[in-house]
C-alpha cells in the first residue's frame, strides 16, 4: 500500500477546498466515500485519478451527512452521492417510481459492498478491465495504449471503443442514464448539473477519463425526473455468476406504454461500451408503435447496430440483442 | 438421503448420526485462532517481493534503500540466502515424500532462484516492525532484470526452438532424471484397435484452476535456541515438519509445526511451503518471531492450482458398444517446477482390456501446478467421459447402457473389497428419471432455452494404510485423544472424537481432542488423499480397543495416574482394490443466445462405505460439486500471451461460484461396511468433484447437440458456437 494522508471534510465546500489545496501543492488527491474500490486501488498502487497517479491525500466525505439520502422535490427524485447502494436498492420510492434503478442497485457486487459503497462511488468507480486492474500502464492509468486490442478482450467494448476499449462498470449509471438523470457536481466555482451525454466521456474524446468531473469536483447527487404515469422499467444484467461481478452485458429499458403502444422509450446498454450506451435507433423503432414480439426483436437488432467486436467478444452482440429484446418483452402487459 | 446396500451393517451408537463439528461455535463466532491472528512479543511482519516477469535473470539487486527505511529489520534475497533447497514436493512429483528422489533431481527449486521462471516467484523478503513498513520496503528494492524468452503453452513448449526453461529441455524429468512420460499399458493396443468396428479420435483440453481456499497463506516462525516453532496453515503437520527440517538441515525434532485452525486446504498443503522457509530464515536473522503473510494475489500466483491438460484420445469400439482399445496421449502443464505428478486419471474406471496411456508433464512459465482435490481426476474424467458419451450417442446407445457395458467390474484379476458402481448408477438413474429426462436426440429441444441431461460415473481409491493415535484416560474418566490431524474443512477433529467415543462406548462429551501440534501429537498422514478418516481413524479404533481392554483388566486409573494406549496399525486389503464409487446425473437448461447454463437438477449418488457423520459428509459432496461446476463452466487463469502476465488472479477475476450459484444438489449415500477402515468408512472429501465436470459437460451436449471439448465451457464459447 502507498502511504497517504486522510483529511476529513466537514462541509462540501471544505472538501472541495482541501482537494484544491492539495492539487495546488503538487499532491495527488481523491475523494473517499465508501472506499470499497478506492482502498484496493491504493493498496495495489494503481493510479486511480486520471493524470495523477496514486493519491497522496484522501479527502474523506463520510462526515457530510447532507450528501446522504433520497427525497422527492418538485417532480425530481434526488439521491445524495453518499447514499449507499444498499439504501438505494431498498428504498420504496425508488422501487416504485424507478424500478430499473432499484434492480440495478440490487445487482451490484455483494451485500457487504452495497452496505458500504456509495451511489457516487459506484458511478465514479474506475474500469474493471483486467489490464488496468493488474497495473498495466494503459490509457486509464495515464499511459498511451490499450492492451486489449490485440490481447485478451472477451469482456471489452463492442460499441464506442477506441482508442481505449474498456466498458463502463457502473450498473447505476446505466439505469440512471435511461431515466434521464442529471449529475450534480460541486467544485471550487460552484455547482453544475450535467445530463448523461455531457457527464460521461468516450475515449475518443479523452481516453484517460470516463467522465468530465475535475479532480476538485465532488459528485454530490443525482437527480432523476419522476417518470410520467404509465412508465414501466426494468434492468437486466447478465453475469458470469450471481454475485460480485460486473455486467457482461446489461440493459436498462424505460417505456411509457398505453395498451402496449409505446409512447416513449429509453434503452441504455451496460457492459458493451466505455459509457452507458444509449440505443437511440432501438428507441425510435418502438416509439409510436404497438410493441410486438417481432418489434422487440427488431429493437434488439437495432440496439447493436454498428457494433465492432474485437477478437474475443463477438458473443456480446447476440447477447446484447437478446437482452434488449427480452427486457422490452418483459415490460409488456400480458396479452 | 441414505440407504444401505444389500449387506446389513452393524448398529452404531455415535458414528453414523448427524453431529455438528465440535469446533463449529469457535469458528463461526470468530473465537478460533488462525495463524495470522497470533501475536508474540517482539513479533515482526514480513512480506515477499515477487518476480513481475515470466522468465528473467536478475543482473543485480540493490536493497540499500529498503534496509535504510526506518522500521526495517532484515532484507533477504537470493544473494544473501542462495542455495537453500525448497524441497516440498517440488521435485519428482507424486512421490513428494521420497527424500531420496529429492536428493538426486537436477530440477531443484530453492527458496529464491535466479533466473526466475514465473510471475509471482519470490525474489526477496523483508521483515519490519509493521505490515505497512514491510510493504513500503518492498517498493524500495531495485532489481535489474534481463528478460528472457518465455513459453506459456505446453504444446508450444515442446516445439523446436521453444524457450528452454531448464537446460535439459521442457519435458519434466522423472524420478531417475529422465524425460520419460508416465505410462500405463495393458493388453495389446493394436489388437484392440484391429478388433474394433469403429475408431473415434478427439482432442480435449482442460484449464488451470486455483485451489482458492479462503485463508490466504501465512507462517509465523520463531526459534527457541536451535528449535524452530512454526505456525502455518498446513494440511499435514507431520509432513510439513519433515519437509522443513530437511530443507533447514536440522532433525525433525528440532521443528515444531502447529496448526490449530486453518481456512481450507483443497489439496496442496500436505507439506511445507517456501514461505515457511522464508519466515524461518527471517526469524533466525532478526532473532525474533516473524509473521509472514500472503495477500490474496500473492496466494493466487505464488502457490498452486490444478494442472491444465491437453488430451488426445483414440478409442476403438465394436458395433455392439464394447470398447476394445483406448489410447491416451496427453500433456500436463506444470509450470517451471514439478511440485506434483501431473497425472491424468479415469482410465481405471473402464474394463477395456487394451489400454495405453502416455502423459508428459511439461514445464512452462506459468505459475506452478499442484494438487487440487482429486489431483488427476476431474480433468481426466472430463475428457474420457465426454469422449465416451460422444461415442455412445454417435452409435445410438444410451450413455448409461454404454457405461454399464464398459465400466470396470470385479474380475479374477481385478478384485475389490466390495463393489457398488452398478448400484450407484442404477439408483441415480431411477432418482433422476434418466430415461425420460435425457434427449434421445441431443439438441432436439426447440429452444431458445434448451434442456438436456448428462451423466458420469467414477471410482476413486480409498486405501488403507499406516497412521497413529494415542488415547489417554484419567481417574475422572475423561478421555484425551492425541491425533496429528488438522481440520481443513471435512471435520477431522470431530470425526476422530466420534470414532473414539464409539469404540470406547462413552458419550462424545467425554472425549477431548488434542490436534494440530507435532510436539503433542503422533504422526498422521495429513489431510490429503482423503485418508484421514480411513487411516488415522483406524488407528483411533485400535488405540481405543487397547485402552478399553486395559480398563477392563486393571480398572480406571487412580489419583493423578493415567492409562495410555497408542496404536500404529498397518492394515492391508491383500491385493484387493478398495474404492469409493459414485454417479452424477445433471439436468441443465442452456439459454443459447445468452450462452448461459442453468443447472436445474443435480443428483449425486455415492458409496463411500459407512458415513461416519452424514451432516458434514453431504456438505463435502455439495462443496466439491460446486467446485467441479466452476471448473466446468467458469474458471481459468488467463494469461496474456504477449507478455506472460496473468490477468484473472483472485476470486473476482476467476469468477469462482458463490452461494447464490449453488443448484439444488440431492446427495444420496449408499452405505455398506466392507470390513476395512473404521466401521467400513471410505473416502468422501475428494469423491464429489471428480465427475462434476463431465456430468455437466455431457448435459450441455445433450441440451445443445454441440460437444464442447475445452474447459471451461464459458458463455463466450457457448454463444460463439451456437448463437
Amino acid at each position: 500500500m502507498k502511504t497517504f494522508a486522510n483529511r476529513d471534510a466537514g462541509t462540501l465546500e471544505e472538501a472541495v477546498r482541501l482537494a484544491r489545496e492539495a492539487l495546488d501543492g503538487g499532491q495527488s488527491v481523491s475523494f473517499a466515500g465508501g472506499g470499497t474500490d478506492l482502498l484496493q486501488l491504493v493498496k495495489d498502487r494503481i493510479a486511480n485519478r486520471p493524470g495523477q497517479g496514486v493519491p497522496d491525500i484522501l479527502v474523506s466525505l463520510r462526515g457530510l451527512e447532507d450528501l446522504s439520502g433520497i427525497a422527492e422535490e418538485e417532480g425530481e427524485i434526488r439521491v445524495g452521492g453518499l447514499t449507499t447502494v444498499g439504501t438505494l436498492a431498498g428504498d420504496p420510492l425508488v422501487g416504485e417510481a424507478l424500478t430499473a434503478l432499484a434492480e440495478a442497485a440490487r445487482s451490484v457486487a455483494t451485500p457487504q459492498i452495497r452496505n458500504a459503497g456509495t451511489v457516487a462511488g459506484n458511478i465514479m468507480q474506475r474500469p474493471w478491465c483486467w489490464y488496468y486492474r493488474n497495473g498495466f500502464p494503459c490509457y486509464k492509468a495515464g499511459g498511451s495504449q490499450c492492451y486489449s486490442i490485440t490481447g485478451e478482450n472477451g469482456l471489452h467494448a463492442i460499441l464506442g471503443g477506441g482508442p481505449s476499449f474498456i466498458v463502463h462498470p457502473s450498473d447505476l449509471a446505466t439505469a440512471l442514464t435511461a431515466f434521464g438523470a442529471v449529475f450534480e457536481a460541486h467544485g471550487p466555482t460552484g455547482e453544475r448539473a450535467l445530463a448523461a451525454p455531457d457527464f460521461f466521456v468516450l475515449p475518443s474524446a479523452d481516453p484517460e477519463r470516463e467522465n468530465v468531473l475535475a479532480d476538485d469536483e465532488v459528485l454530490a447527487a443525482v437527480r432523476i425526473p419522476r417518470p410520467p404515469t404509465g412508465t414501466r422499467s426494468a434492468f437486466h444484467k447478465v453475469m458470469d455468476r450471481n454475485a460480485w461481478t460486473h455486467a457482461v452485458v446489461s440493459a436498462a429499458v424505460v417505456l411509457k406504454l398505453r395498451d402496449n403502444v409505446c409512447e416513449s422509450a429509453r434503452i441504455v446498454l451496460g457492459g458493451v461500451a466505455p459509457v452507458p450506451w444509449r440505443a437511440e435507433a432501438a428507441e425510435a423503432l418502438l416509439e409510436g408503435e404497438r410493441v410486438t414480439t417481432e418489434l422487440a426483436g427488431e429493437a434488439g437488432a437495432a440496439a447493436v447496430l454498428g457494433a465492432v467486436p474485437l477478437s474475443g467478444n463477438a458473443y456480446k452482440v447476440p447477447l446484447a440483442r437478446t437482452v434488449v429484446e427480452r427486457t422490452i418483452l418483459g415490460l409488456l402487459a400480458p396479452a | 438421503m441414505r440407504r444401505q446396500s444389500a449387506e446389513q451393517m452393524s448398529a452404531t451408537a455415535t458414528v453414523g448420526h448427524d453431529v455438528p463439528r465440535i469446533d463449529a461455535f469457535e469458528r463461526v463466532t470468530g473465537r478460533a485462532t488462525y495463524t495470522r491472528d497470533l501475536r508474540l512479543p517482539g513479533m515482526l511482519y514480513a512480506r515477499v517481493l515477487r518476480s513481475p516477469h515470466p522468465h528473467a535473470r536478475m543482473r543485480s539487486i540493490d536493497v540499500s534503500q529498503a534496509e535504510a527505511l526506518e522500521g526495517v529489520r532484515a532484507v533477504i534475497t537470493y544473494e544473501t540466502h542462495p542455495g537453500i533447497v525448497y524441497g516440498s514436493g517440488s521435485i519428482a512429483g507424486g512421490r513428494q515424500y521420497n527424500d531420496q528422489i529429492k536428493d538426486i533431481t537436477v530440477h531443484r527449486r530453492h527458496m529464491f532462484d535466479n533466473p526466475v521462471k514465473f510471475v509471482g516467484q519470490p525474489v526477496a523478503a523483508v521483515a519490519a516492525v509493521d505490515r505497512h513498513t514491510a510493504e513500503e520496503a518492498l517498493g524500495l528494492i531495485r532489481i535489474d532484470y534481463e528478460e528472457l524468452p518465455f513459453v506459456l503453452d505446453p504444446e508450444e513448449a515442446l516445439e523446436d526452438g521453444a524457450p528452454r526453461i531448464w537446460p535439459e529441455g521442457n519435458l519434466a524429468l522423472d524420478f531417475e532424471n529422465e524425460p520419460r512420460p508416465m505410462t500405463l499399458s495393458r493388453g495389446d493396443i493394436e489388437a484392440g484397435f484391429a478388433a474394433a468396428d469403429e475408431i473415434f479420435e478427439d482432442r480435449y483440453t482442460t484449464a488451470f484452476v486455483h485451489d482458492a481456499q479462503m485463508e490466504p497463506r501465512s507462517a509465523l516462525a520463531h526459534w527457541e535456541g536451535e528449535k524452530l516453532i512454526l505456525h502455518t496453515p498446513t494440511q499435514g503437520i507431520s509432513n510439513c515438519r519433515h519437509d522443513n527440517a530437511r530443507d533447514l538441515g536440522v532433525a525433525d525434532h528440532q521443528v515444531q509445526v502447529i496448526c490449530k485452525y486453518m481456512g481450507g486446504g483443497f489439496g496442496d498443503k500436505n507439506g511445507s511451503y517456501y514461505f515457511d522457509l522464508i519466515a524461518a530464515m527471517l526469524a533466525r536473522e532478526v532473532d525474533a518471531p516473524v509473521l509472514l503473510e500472503l495477500s490474496r494475489k500473492d496466494d493466487w500466483l505464488g502457490t498452486h492450482g490444478r494442472w491444465h491438460t491437453v488430451q488426445h484420445f483414440r478409442v476403438g469400439v465394436r458395433r455392439d458398444g464394447t470398447v476394445t482399445a483406448i489410447r491416451l496421449d496427453a500433456l500436463s502443464g506444470m509450470g517451471p517446477y514439478l511440485r506434483r505428478s501431473g497425472g491424468i486419471g479415469g482410465l481405471d474406471a473402464y474394463g477395456c482390456p487394451n489400454v495405453e496411456r502416455a502423459v508428459r508433464p511439461v514445464h512452462t512459465n506459468r505459475m506452478v501446478s499442484g494438487n487440487f482435490r482429486a489431483p488427476s481426476d476431474p480433468q481426466g474424467y472430463f475428457a474420457l467421459q465426454s469422449m465416451m458419451d460422444d461415442i455412445a450417442y454417435r452409435m445410438g446407445i444410451d450413455p448409461v447402457e454404454f457405461a454399464l457395458t464398459n465400466m470396470q467390474r470385479p474380475t479374477d484379476e481385478v478384485r475389490f473389497t466390495n463393489y457398488t458402481l452398478d448400484e450407484c448408477i442404477g439408483t441415480g438413474a431411477d432418482l433422476f428419471d434418466w430415461s425420460t429426462r435425457r434427449q434421445a436426440t441431443p439438441g432436439s429441444d426447440a429452444g431458445p432455452v434448451k434442456r438436456g441431461a448428462g451423466f458420469a460415473f467414477m471410482m476413486f481409491r480409498s486405501g488403507v494404510g499406516p497412521s497413529s493415535a494415542i488415547l489417554r484416560v484419567d481417574s475422572a474418566e475423561r478421555y484425551t485423544l492425541f491425533v496429528g490431524v488438522t481440520d481443513i474443512g471435512p471435520g477431522a477433529k470431530t470425526t476422530m472424537a466420534l470414532i473414539a467415543a464409539e469404540e470406547l462406548g462413552v458419550p462424545l462429551s467425554q472425549v477431548d481432542v488434542v490436534w494440530g501440534d507435532t510436539d503433542r501429537c503422533p504422526y498422521s498422514v495429513g489431510e490429503s488423499g482423503s485418508r484421514t478418516t480411513t487411516m488415522t481413524g483406524y488407528a483411533v479404533v485400535e488405540a481405543a480397543r487397547d485402552l478399553r481392554q486395559q480398563i477392563a483388566e486393571q480398572g480406571l486409573p487412580r489419583g493423578a495416574d493415567v492409562r495410555i494406549a497408542s496404536a500404529t496399525p498397518t492394515p492391508s486389503t491383500e491385493g484387493r482394490r478398495r474404492m469409493c464409487f459414485g454417479a452424477h446425473f445433471v439436468e441443465v437448461e442452456v439459454d443459447v443466445p445468452l450462452g448461459h447454463v442453468e443447472i436445474t437438477r443435480y443428483v449425486a449418488v455415492h458409496e463411500s462405505g459407512r458415513i461416519l457423520n452424514p451432516l458434514p459428509a453431504r456438505d463435502q459432496i455439495r462443496g466439491a460439486i460446486l467446485q467441479g461446476v466452476g471448473q466446468a463452466l467458469h474458471e481459468d487463469l488467463l494469461y496474456d500471451g504477449r507478455n506472460g502476465q496473468p490477468l484473472t488472479a483472485g476470486y473476482y477475476g476467476a469468477r469462482h461460484l458463490t452461494h447464490l450459484d449453488i443448484p439444488e444438489i440431492e446427495v444420496t449415500f449408499i452405505e455398506t461396511d466392507d470390513g476395512y477402515g473404521p466401521y467400513g468408512a471410505k473416502t468422501v472429501g475428494e469423491a464429489g468433484i471428480i465427475i462434476a465436470p463431465p456430468a455437466v459437460a455431457n448435459a450441455v451436449f445433450n441440451a445443445t447437440g454441440h460437444r464442447f471439448r475445452d474447459l471451461p465451457i464459458t458463455r463466450a464459447r457457448i454463444a460463439g458456437a451456437l448463437a
